[in-house]
């Protein structure tokens, strides 16, 4: 399949407020991508307004504050999709489409159980939870992140391994934890842990370059499968060079670093 | 009183008020128990009126004359002075003087801007007060039909580490500040609009009365600029968002007098409450009735709530209205006619649009599960008329409602600092100065709120808040958005504002306010384009206030337009005084936008390297009025900097040729603390040290370190440019060292101190004061 050619829904309820600049991500690399209320899946808009999400070739859930997060993040978001579109999203997944969330996206895949998934698809109860960053703050501030995938995940194709990507993240949960004791070294078993924060230096992160006190500085993780991708840090923020934070003290590439992560999931489908 | 209001015998609560047998004394207390804030002489007028009328007043009536009358709303006191100042300074790229001003950013696109405040609100409950804020100043950009892209904060409070007992009814600064940041963070956050620039001003004159300036951007298809006002007579008008409850009754009352050591329990119903998951929609809706032009105009509603917005936005149409009031959707069941009438529940806007496209504009808004109730329709008539299930209840002439007094109430020339009486203050060593400088509440770090703020929502924010080594960061002059993605043009965003030098000289403070923010603008690369401002001060019933004001606007007036840099919006904020009349000090904040060409060339205040060379940029002169280190060290009296309006230009259109070629490494605009602040500021941000020799300047070495005189930035300079550069420069730029080693090293007495040293005493304050961990 062609960039042209992939339509990509950029999903959005009331206080999803991140989806221009994920629609954009996307664009940017020639795909079509269409900002997609939820109530437009789900036959309650008119009938010009209604979409079907097996149309669509990628799935991205954009940062916010769904439905204000007033309870835990994402899940008010992530219920009424279960409700509502629970299987279709199921099979969107099963089918090996890539689907991506970031920030608030994140918290809405972990909410909807499609991470970190290990047993099934879509467990029927979230089994992990970002939960509230060490400072108790909303944070927002550059982070480095290194990639960890051993090659499952499809959005980090294009990113050599253990390379180090300056990814800024802005939240105020973060902190990726699970009841399950090995939940770590499962997710490292299974190849899910995808980025990881770290020292400008690529040594272990400390706070701040840790911004949350996640355990073993995970920043993102995908399924078993690696077709859904979820972190906090916000890739779509940086596609150039020039909305990273340092840029004014040099550079040696227009293109910004985030940009790899949405190239990876085109030439994934450019191979279908 | 009971004897003047007779319940009218309809199924509602509805009075008629004997206003027209009523004496002086009655008609008094008829303005304090109705708390209309009206004066003798104007009830007087609206007797008069209803005479003619040949009835009584309704009390609906009354209460929306006591809104559109007031200060807040009509800006009785202020008009004549803003009319002789600052009006009319026009260019051909102003688009439109709306809710916000709209500028031309470039071909295809304007952006618009406005500055407001929401002081006596935040004073009272902080948290919701700052977020309401943000959310009317967000719906001001809206209704122009333009998308908002940047929040911008500027705070005053008292010191935040203050210790001893407070007047009654206020509360701790401390406790102010940490209310108000989260309101900011939780709104700005939510609806995800960056919060990229904003000031903290910390003063005991704000303990009493902290001020709460909010600012916004937007960007807007020209071709989509919307109006706020009606097409003209037969449109339908659709209350949108929020419903209307008691919450924020008397609000534009409550702003337009002074606090009270009981405010806080009185007028807690004054203040709103936000809902920034109600606005998201509200905003998306918003932009595609506009964007699919199926209305006509578009407003918000804000201080006087629907007396003011339906009134405004037919007569700006040259029509009249009829308002059903019964159809308004309420929060609770039970609000009188003229509760509904004057509430200002958040996250409502009006639009106007012809009848036959009202079905289109209610299906978007359903679509968005936005609520959208048609209320009115305009008419051919001036008059707005008022129905209760058809029982006529308000019925007036539009001019007179919405026309409003105007007073040229008396005042006061301040007596200004002066050079004269100058007492310089005894001082410890240059090291011990520049650390307490650094550590000085307004000029430490405030990365402890910034941090909170989502500042790169959007994905647009070129130049940030704070700039330098990631997480090593030190103050960064303007931020700098790229509004238009794929473009690179960008649009700098700075505050400029120092009330030390305006309470001092009010004139001269009022210029150096301007220049100011002229100076973070071109620190960054960009061109001054336009202001808007936000004219903090004391009570205008006081000569001396008055007078204070009227000097400050003639300053900044004087200077934009001798710069020829238009305001296309801005906002008074009167009677900002504590009980006991302790006023604040005089604020006109100033929000600036610039505009850089080609964002790639943008530059940064962080020293980029060891080895350049320093320089400043602009005339030092012996002016220590107000100045950071008298203040911090006692020193009395003294001249407040002046501008010279020449050199900004001048000097503007150098350092932005220079940075055009490229040759400016980095840039700081030189303000609190002056030169040794500003070099130090620099050092801290690009982790380098500097070597800095103020024997170029003729001044004793204090005055050359500290004096505050406006026009001056430092920057840097690779030795391989410095031909290039001072060939630009002309005689504005002396060579003041270079940069080198891991501390300041002020040649001149030996004066060392580390980088470190620097940094924490630069870092640390506030996050100690507030509390959490540090860089």
């Amino acid at each position: 399949m062609k960039p042209q050619d992939a339509k990509v829904c950029v999903i959005r309820i009331e206080g999803t407020n991140c989806e221009d600049e994920m629609a954009n991500a996307f664009s940017m690399l020639g795909a079509q991508a269409e900002k997609v209320h939820l109530k437009q899946l789900t036959g309650q808009a008119p009938a010009a307004l209604r979409r079907s999400l097996e149309d669509y070739d990628i799935l991205a859930f954009p940062g916010g504050f769904s439905a204000g997060d007033y309870v835990r993040a994402g899940a008010i978001f992530a219920a009424r999709i279960r409700a509502a579109i629970g299987g279709d999203v199921k099979r969107f997944v099963e089918s090996g489409k890539p689907v991506i969330g970031v920030c608030n996206g994140f918290q809405i895949l972990v909410e909807l159980g499609l991470l970190p998934a290990m047993e099934q698809t879509m467990t029927d109860a979230p089994t992990a939870a970002l939960y509230n960053n060490d400072s108790g703050r909303f944070e927002c501030r550059p982070t480095v992140l290194r990639n960890d995938n051993r090659g499952k995940c499809l959005f980090t194709s294009e990113i050599p391994s253990k390379a180090l990507l300056s990814i800024p993240s802005a939240h105020a949960e973060g902190k990726l934890l699970s009841n399950d004791p090995d939940f770590v070294q499962k997710l490292e078993d299974n190849d899910q842990v995808v980025f990881r924060y770290v020292c400008p230096d690529g040594s272990d992160a400390v706070y701040p370059w840790n911004p949350n006190g996640s355990p073993s500085d995970i920043a993102g993780i995908c399924n078993p499968a690696g077709n859904v991708l979820g972190m906090m840090p916000h890739p779509e923020r940086v596609m150039t060079r020039f909305t990273h934070a340092d840029w004014t003290r040099g550079y040696s590439s227009e293109i910004g670093d985030g940009r790899a992560i949405f190239e990876s999931a085109m030439k994934y489908l450019e191979k279908l | 009183m009971a004897d003047l209001m007779k319940k009218r015998d309809v199924p509602f609560p509805l009075y008629e008020v004997g206003l027209l047998a009523a004496t002086d004394d009655e008609l008094m207390q008829v303005s304090r128990d109705m708390s209309l804030s009206l004066s003798l002489d104007e009830m007087k007028v609206i007797r008069d009126y209803f005479k003619k009328e040949g009835r009584d007043p309704t009390d609906v009536e009354l209460q929306s004359l006591g809104q559109a009358w007031s200060e807040h709303c009509c800006y009785k006191s202020s008009k004549p002075i803003l009319k002789e100042f600052v009006f009319g300074i026009d260019r051909d790229d102003v688009l439109s003087r709306g809710d916000a001003g709209v500028m031309v950013f470039d071909d295809d696109y304007g952006y618009a801007l406005r500055i407001e405040s929401h002081n006596h609100p935040s004073a009272i409950e902080p948290y919701g007060g700052a977020a309401t804020g943000i959310g009317g100043i967000l719906r001001d950009v809206v209704c122009m039909g333009a998308q908002p892209i940047g929040l911008a904060d500027p705070l005053c409070f008292g010191p935040i580490d203050r210790k001893g007992e407070l007047p009654p009814g206020i509360k701790h600064p401390r406790y102010l500040v940490n209310g108000v940041v989260s309101g900011i963070r939780d709104y700005g956050n939510r609806v995800g609009i960056p919060t990229i620039t904003g000031g903290f001003f910390f003063d005991e004159k704000y303990t009493g009365n902290c001020l709460v300036n909010v600012a916004c951007l937007g960007i807007v298809k020209r071709k989509d600029l919307a109006k706020n006002y009606a097409g003209g007579p037969g449109e339908v008008m659709i209350l949108i968002g929020g419903r209307t409850g008691r919450d924020g009754i008397h609000g534009v009352n409550f702003a337009s007098a002074d606090l009270t050591a009981t405010s806080d329990e009185d007028s807690r119903g004054a203040v709103q409450l936000g809902d920034p998951i109600t606005k998201e929609p509200v905003m998306h809706a918003c932009f595609e009735v506009n964007e699919k032009h199926l209305i006509t105009g578009m407003k918000d509603l804000g201080g006087g709530g629907l007396s003011c917005v339906i009134g405004e936005m037919a007569l700006d149409a040259g029509c009249g209205a009829d308002v059903d009031l019964e159809k308004v959707p309420l929060k609770e069941p039970g609000l009188a006619p003229w509760e509904i009438w004057v509430s200002e529940s958040q996250e409502r806007m009006m639009c106007t649009c012809k009848p036959e496209n009202v079905d289109a504009v209610l299906e978007i808004f359903d679509m968005w599960d936005v609520l959208a109730v048609p209320v009115a329709k305009t008419t051919d008539l001036k008059r707005t008329r008022l129905f209760w299930d058809g029982e006529p209840i308000f019925d007036m002439d539009l001019e007179f409602l919405t026309g409003g007094p105007v007073y040229n109430r008396p005042y006061s020339m301040p007596i200004v600092s002066s050079k004269e009486r100058e007492e310089f203050p005894e001082l410890p060593s240059d090291r011990e100065v520049i650390l307490a400088l650094l550590s000085d509440l307004n000029v430490a770090s405030k990365e402890w709120a910034i941090r909170q703020y989502d500042h790169e929502v959007r994905a647009s924010t070129a130049i940030h808040p704070m700039v330098g080594e990631m997480n090593e960061t030190g103050p960064g002059d303007a931020s700098v958005l790229i509004p238009v993605p794929g473009s690179v043009r960008g649009l700098a965003a700075a505050i400029g504002c120092n009330p030390w030098f305006t309470e001092a000289d009010p004139y001269k403070g009022g210029m150096a306010c301007i220049d100011e923010t002229c100076r973070n603008l071109v620190a960054v690369g960009a061109r001054p384009n336009a202001f808007t401002d936000c004219l903090n001060f004391g009570n205008p019933e006081k000569p001396e206030r008055l007078g204070e004001f009227r000097e400050a606007v003639r300053g900044l007036g004087e200077i934009a337009r001798e710069l020829d840099i238009p305001i296309p919006s801005g906002n008074v904020s009167l009677y900002n005084e504590a009980p006991g009349g302790h006023h604040i000090l005089p604020t006109p904040m100033i929000l600036g936008c610039g505009i850089i060409p080609d964002v790639r060339k943008a530059v940064t205040a962080d020293f980029k390297k060891s080895g350049s060379c320093i320089f400043l940029i602009g005339r030092t002169r012996d002016e220590m009025g107000a100045s950071l280190l008298f203040r911090k060290f006692g020193g009395k009296e003294g001249a407040v900097p002046a501008v010279d309006i020449p050199a900004l230009k001048r000097i503007t259109d150098e350092l932005l040729s220079a940075m055009d070629e490229g040759i400016v490494l980095s840039c700081h605009d030189c303000s609190d603390g002056g030169i040794a602040v500003a070099v130090a500021e620099m050092c801290i941000s690009g982790q380098v040290g500097a070597e800095i020799d103020m024997s170029g300047i003729d001044l004793p070495l204090q005055r050359a370190l500290y004096s505050e005189s406006c026009t001056r930035w430092i920057a840097e300079v690779d030795g391989k440019d410095v031909t290039r550069f001072t060939e630009i420069m002309g005689g504005d730029a002396t060579l003041l060292g270079i940069t080198k080693g891991a501390g300041l090293h002020i040649k001149d007495n030996g004066t060392r101190i580390p980088l470190e040293e620097m940094r924490a005493a630069w870092n640390d304050p506030i996050w100690n004061i507030m509390g959490g961990g540090k860089q």
